[in-house]
């Protein structure tokens, strides 16, 4: 290792490195000294990994030295209270912390203080994902589809005296405690793994100082993981409104809700709204939901979801909302007012934290959305200042945060610049039903690759023909005509996000139609599926004029695989009539 | 088309050994691989014809259905009662999300059973119509074979009709067999469970395999006593260990008797049931005996000793790479050949049979990385080499990545099992050889692991992909660190 050129005997000695923490940092540090300090770093890091319990080691008189900032732009040789400090224990700053601990860096993490609602004091360990998305989302995903399971299980001989009731108290309760648990979880892990963790509001002083509610620390290397909040759009009555924070953690059942928005999470709380039995009514500007996914996946889906009960009202912007009398909600809309709503839930997009973090002062560059700008590297404009996750709005999900924050941990601390790979990030919506992709739509790839094949199946799956529900189950496969790899996978229908995790290992890998095909299906499974397309639904070449065609009796005559067929009433349902 | 084809040749005369044969094929059975290899035959070009005894649940020496051992006595079937079954559990789950229930919930065996046999009857009719637009003649009776070239179907009314054919296939499958114990004629197989009139209060299950699993958890989760006998430390023998333990601990969770290492010896009948007796002396009496003690090929009525078509000790037909049995003009494919009894195989095969017979292009089948899931509840699913066939037939070392984790579901459902997921690795090749997962969707998660598989995917192309997160596959893309190196190259290695 690169140490031993500068005699690691001595260096290992403990005078050696007390002397080197307590180096005056205003001392001119010689050149050849400072050419030495790269490697250096590494070194102290491992120091500090002795110290089985790291506190927060604050020297205040040691700040007037920090400004010193080599011309070369190679560290100074000096010291830090620590050699990474993370605003925001989320998923990517949680990632990033902990992987820099492992690898041997001294390692802080500051973040407010729990509560289920964010605002600019509040949060919690485990960030957005945990406290106020993706967990008690899911959870109530769980909840929400049991009123659909019950249909179904009438279906399979499974009869109710009476009406299976939802007691919202007891979901709430249950979800609340395991979010206590896993915040607690997530703390257990920081301190597993040696890092600090500071509760309050982090702010940026200088490009090596964070101001912690009035205490400073210094750090090597700054970590913005801050995240993003929900906006909601500033309109008469917008105070009557909630967000997903709010909707997550109702204190009683909504009644009749109004969701405003089209995209995911606005889709998500439908469903989950839906199956607790409220009446939910979906407000969207575009004429169909989840702009940005595949045209088929966004017919589909809108389809389904309707079918479960949801009413949309499409090409309707929010202008006003009111509130009457009675304490009902009306919501007024470019196409006229829907009265009588207990609830309006906003869900019309999330807006960076990048609020009062001390950003422009420091000379962090933002967007106009007021995400932070990064390169590659997650790299901010300040070469000490870095930033990962929702607060840099590139790919808005914990496992690219995660991804993120893994590749920060290599580039700063293990001697292997590492870029975050957006290529083939598969992705779920928790709908009912729920939907699974990866890769291009088709209208991506079209204008990506020119030539493709397209392969659908659109069919009723088993438990739909037992149970007699309208379930049916969408699936797409586009290919590059020329190399014949799968560039994109979409599905909506049951268990779609999790049939999509394999698939994406096989798109991620390059891997061919052929290669699908090579592939012997799982009996009985909808994911099969994706194994037995034998037929294109159609053939995109630009070459000669978009020429689509349809091959639906070709596909059920002669190719469609049996399989497909028993379970989507193929012929009789989807083509025939 | 093919007729005429046919009769040009004929009348051309240029080829002495093109005799006219009434068929290009004559398939015998119209199951998974027969109507397959008869479908794609008949795309090619290929006159066909196929027989199939009468449509029954219940399968004996007359008794079949088209559509065969998987969509009426088999898969299908199974599949509904496991979806049915599931409901049980689930709704106990749904208490913990806030759902007031009854606590008695009510379930109607018979309801379940009549929309499961409509289904059924539903589909043997969307199989005829699919080998009748096929243009596929479909016989029904049964089919035997008299030479190498000529079958003779016996149907119905007794009336016997006589064809000629250039090839024939056997895809005749196979059957449940009952073990040769006093009293085995009071047990019941598989064929029998799918249709019983009422639901057993107290069933025995016979055997470790897939189908025994499959039955318990279904009689449990429909509420049920289940006591299950397996003459194994573990069940699901030819499973990877580590994932039998897994499914027998699920087994047990879920209120199931296990019995290992023991034998059934004896049943008696009783006035309050069927008195079962084992080899270690136990006693129990149950309503219902289910003997998943394994399948035979359905070889015995073929006449296939009288042509030459050779058998093996089980009574399989003996076939090539290319599934032709030992009669040049003889085929067969799926379970009548014992090589891997599961329906996607059988299709497999009945494809590669119809592209080298009809298609002009030798196929073999490919058994490697053929994906498998047991349908227990939950559910098991593997893909590739289990850790024990990896160490066995590793040069260098195996890695093993395992995950055991809660499923979110369970977080506040309170309910007490594991997911278990595990890939196994070569060392020096970086090469996925094996996935398995036993837990909630495991079969439908595991098909996408297997195209990754197949093709040879890396452990850094599993850790380059990105999660779907929350979900419980995510898992698979997210196993960091290993949990056990087995160094096998120190291993000895023989030429014996």
């Amino acid at each position: 290792m690169a140490t031993t050129s500068f005699t690691a005997p001595k260096l290992s000695s403990p005078t050696f490195q007390t002397l080197c923490r307590n180096l005056p940092l205003s001392l001119p540090i010689p050149k050849t000294l400072s050419s030495f300090s790269f490697h250096l770093s590494p070194f102290l890091s491992r120091f500090h990994l002795h110290h089985h319990h790291p506190t927060p080691r604050f020297h205040p008189r040691r700040l007037f030295a920090v400004r010193a900032e080599s011309e070369n732009g190679a560290e100074p040789l000096r010291h830090y209270d620590f050699d990474l400090f993370t605003i925001g224990a989320g998923s990517g700053g949680v990632r990033a912390s902990r992987f820099a601990a492992n690898f041997g860096a001294s390692v802080a993490v500051c973040e407010l203080p729990f509560s289920t609602i964010s605002s600019e004091t509040t949060g919690g360990v485990g960030g957005t994902c945990v406290l106020r998305g993706c967990v008690p989302k899911k959870l109530m995903v769980y909840a929400s589809k049991y009123s659909h399971e019950f249909d179904e299980s009438n279906g399979f001989g499974w009869k109710y005296d009476t009406e299976p009731k939802h007691d919202w108290s007891t979901l709430m309760a249950n979800k609340n405690a395991e979010l206590q648990r896993l915040t607690g979880i997530y703390k257990n892990i920081l301190n597993k793994a040696g890092v600090t963790l500071i509760e309050g509001r982090g702010k940026i002083v200088d490009p090596h100082t964070v101001d912690v509610d009035g205490k400073l620390y210094t750090a090597r290397h700054i970590l913005i993981s801050v995240g993003g909040r929900p906006f909601i759009p500033d309109i008469p009555g917008s105070e009557y409104a909630i967000d997903s924070d709010a909707a997550l953690d109702l204190p009683s059942k909504p009644e009749k809700v109004a969701i405003v928005g089209g995209g995911y999470i606005a889709l998500e709380f439908a469903g989950i709204f839906n199956g607790l039995t409220s009446e939910v009514h979906v407000f969207i500007r575009q004429k169909k939901v989840l702009r940005g996914f595949d045209e088929e996946i966004r017919d589909f889906v809108g389809e389904q979801m309707a079918l479960r009960g949801i009413q949309f009202h499409t090409e309707e912007s929010p202008q006003a909302i009111v509130k009457s009398a009675d304490g009902s909600l009306s919501l007024k809309t470019n196409k006229g007012t829907t009265e009588g709503f207990s609830h309006i839930m906003f869900a019309t997009g999330r807006r960076p934290n990048t609020k009062n973090l001390g950003l422009e002062s420091v000379g962090v560059k933002i967007n106009k959305n007021g995400a932070i700008e990064v390169d590659e590297y997650s790299r901010t404009t300040v070469p000490s200042i870095w930033a990962v996750g929702d607060v840099t709005d590139r790919i808005n999900l914990t496992p690219v945060a995660l991804m993120e924050g893994a590749a920060l941990a290599k580039t700063l601390f293990q001697n292997e610049p590492t870029k975050p790979d957006y290529r083939a990030v598969p992705s779920a919506v928790f709908s009912q039903p729920p939907i699974g992709q990866v890769g291009l739509t088709e209208e991506q790839a079209i204008k990506e690759y020119g030539d493709i094949d397209v392969y659908t199946a659109n069919f009723r799956p088993l438990k739909a023909t037992l149970s007699g529900l309208p379930d049916r189950i969408f699936m797409k496969l586009i290919v590059c005509a020329k190399t014949n790899k799968v560039i994109g996978l979409h599905m909506c229908g049951e268990d779609s996000a999790e049939i999509a995790q394999g698939f994406a290992v096989a798109v991620k890998a390059g891997l061919t139609k052929v290669d699908f095909d090579a592939t012997v299906g799982i009996h009985p499974t909808s994911a099969e599926e994706f194994v037995t397309m034998r037929t294109p639904t159609r053939k995109i070449r630009q070459s000669s004029e978009s020429q689509v065609y349809h091959s639906f009796s070709v596909l059920c005559i002669d190719t469609c695989s049996l399989i497909c067929l028993i379970f989507s009433n193929l012929i009789t349902e989807n083509h025939w009539s | 088309m093919a007729r005429k084809m046919l009769v040009d040749e004929e009348m051309n005369q240029t080829n002495q050994e093109e005799a006219y044969y009434d068929f290009d094929l004559f398939v015998i059975g119209a199951g998974s691989g027969g109507v397959r290899a008869a479908r794609f035959s008949a795309n090619y070009g290929a006159k066909v014809g196929i027989c199939e005894l009468p449509f029954h649940p219940i399968s004996s020496e007359v008794i079949g259905g088209v559509g065969g051992t998987c969509v009426i006595r088999g898969c299908v079937p199974k599949k509904i009662l496991v979806y049915g079954a599931a409901f049980g559990s689930e709704l106990e789950d749904a208490r913990n999300y806030g759902w007031e229930l009854n606590e008695k919930l009510d379930f109607n065996w018979k309801k379940l059973l009549h929309k499961k046999t409509d289904e059924i009857i539903r589909l043997n009719g969307i199989y005829k119509r699919l080998l009748s637009n096929a243009g596929v003649k479909l016989f029904e009776g049964e089919g035997k074979i008299v030479g190498p070239n000529e079958v003779e179907v016996t149907q119905l009314d007794g009336t016997k009709l006589s064809y000629s054919a250039k090839h024939i296939l056997i895809a005749t499958g196979s059957r449940a067999h009952r073990p040769p114990i006093p009293g085995q004629g009071l047990g019941i197989t598989s064929d029998e469970a799918l249709s019983l009139e009422d639901l057993p209060k107290h069933a025995v299950v016979f055997g470790g395999g897939y189908i025994a699993v499959e039955f318990a958890s279904i009689w449990r989760g429909l509420g049920a006593n289940v006591d299950l006998f397996f003459r194994k430390e573990l069940p699901l023998r030819g499973f990877d260990d580590e994932m039998r333990a897994v499914v027998a601990r699920n087994l047990e969770g879920r209120g199931i008797n296990l019995h290992p290492q023991t034998n059934l010896t004896e049943l008696i009948k009783t006035d309050n049931g069927i008195k079962v007796t084992t080899d270690h002396g136990e006693e129990l009496i149950a309503d219902v005996v289910l003997f998943a003690t394994g399948r035979l090929p359905n070889s015995k009525r073929l006449n296939l000793e009288a042509v030459g078509v050779e058998l093996d000790n089980t009574g399989a037909v003996k076939v090539d790479e290319y599934s032709r049995t030992s009669i040049p003009s003889i085929w067969a494919v799926g379970d009548v050949t014992n090589r891997m009894n599961l329906t996607p195989v059988a299709l497999m095969e009945g494809t590669c049979f119809a592209k080298t017979v009809f298609g002009k292009e030798p196929s073999k089948p490919d058994y490697s990385h053929v994906p498998c899931a047991v349908f227990s509840i939950p559910p098991l699913s593997v893909v590739g080499l289990s850790e024990e066939q990896a160490i066995e037939q590793a040069n260098g070392d195996v890695l093993v990545f395992t995950s055991t984790f809660n499923p979110m579901k369970n977080t506040v459902s309170g309910r007490q099992e594991k997911t278990v997921m595990k890939l196994v690795v070569d060392a020096e090749t970086d090469k996925v050889l094996g996935a398995s997962m036993c837990g909630p969707d495991a079969p439908e998660i595991m098909q996408g692991i297997a195209v990754a598989l197949k093709c040879g995917a890396t452990k850094a192309q599993f850790d380059s992909t990105v999660g779907i997160h929350p979900s419980a596959a995510e898992e698979f893309v997210t196993m960091r660190s290993v949990s056990r190196r087995i160094t096998c190259s120190g291993k000895p290695k023989t030429n014996l």
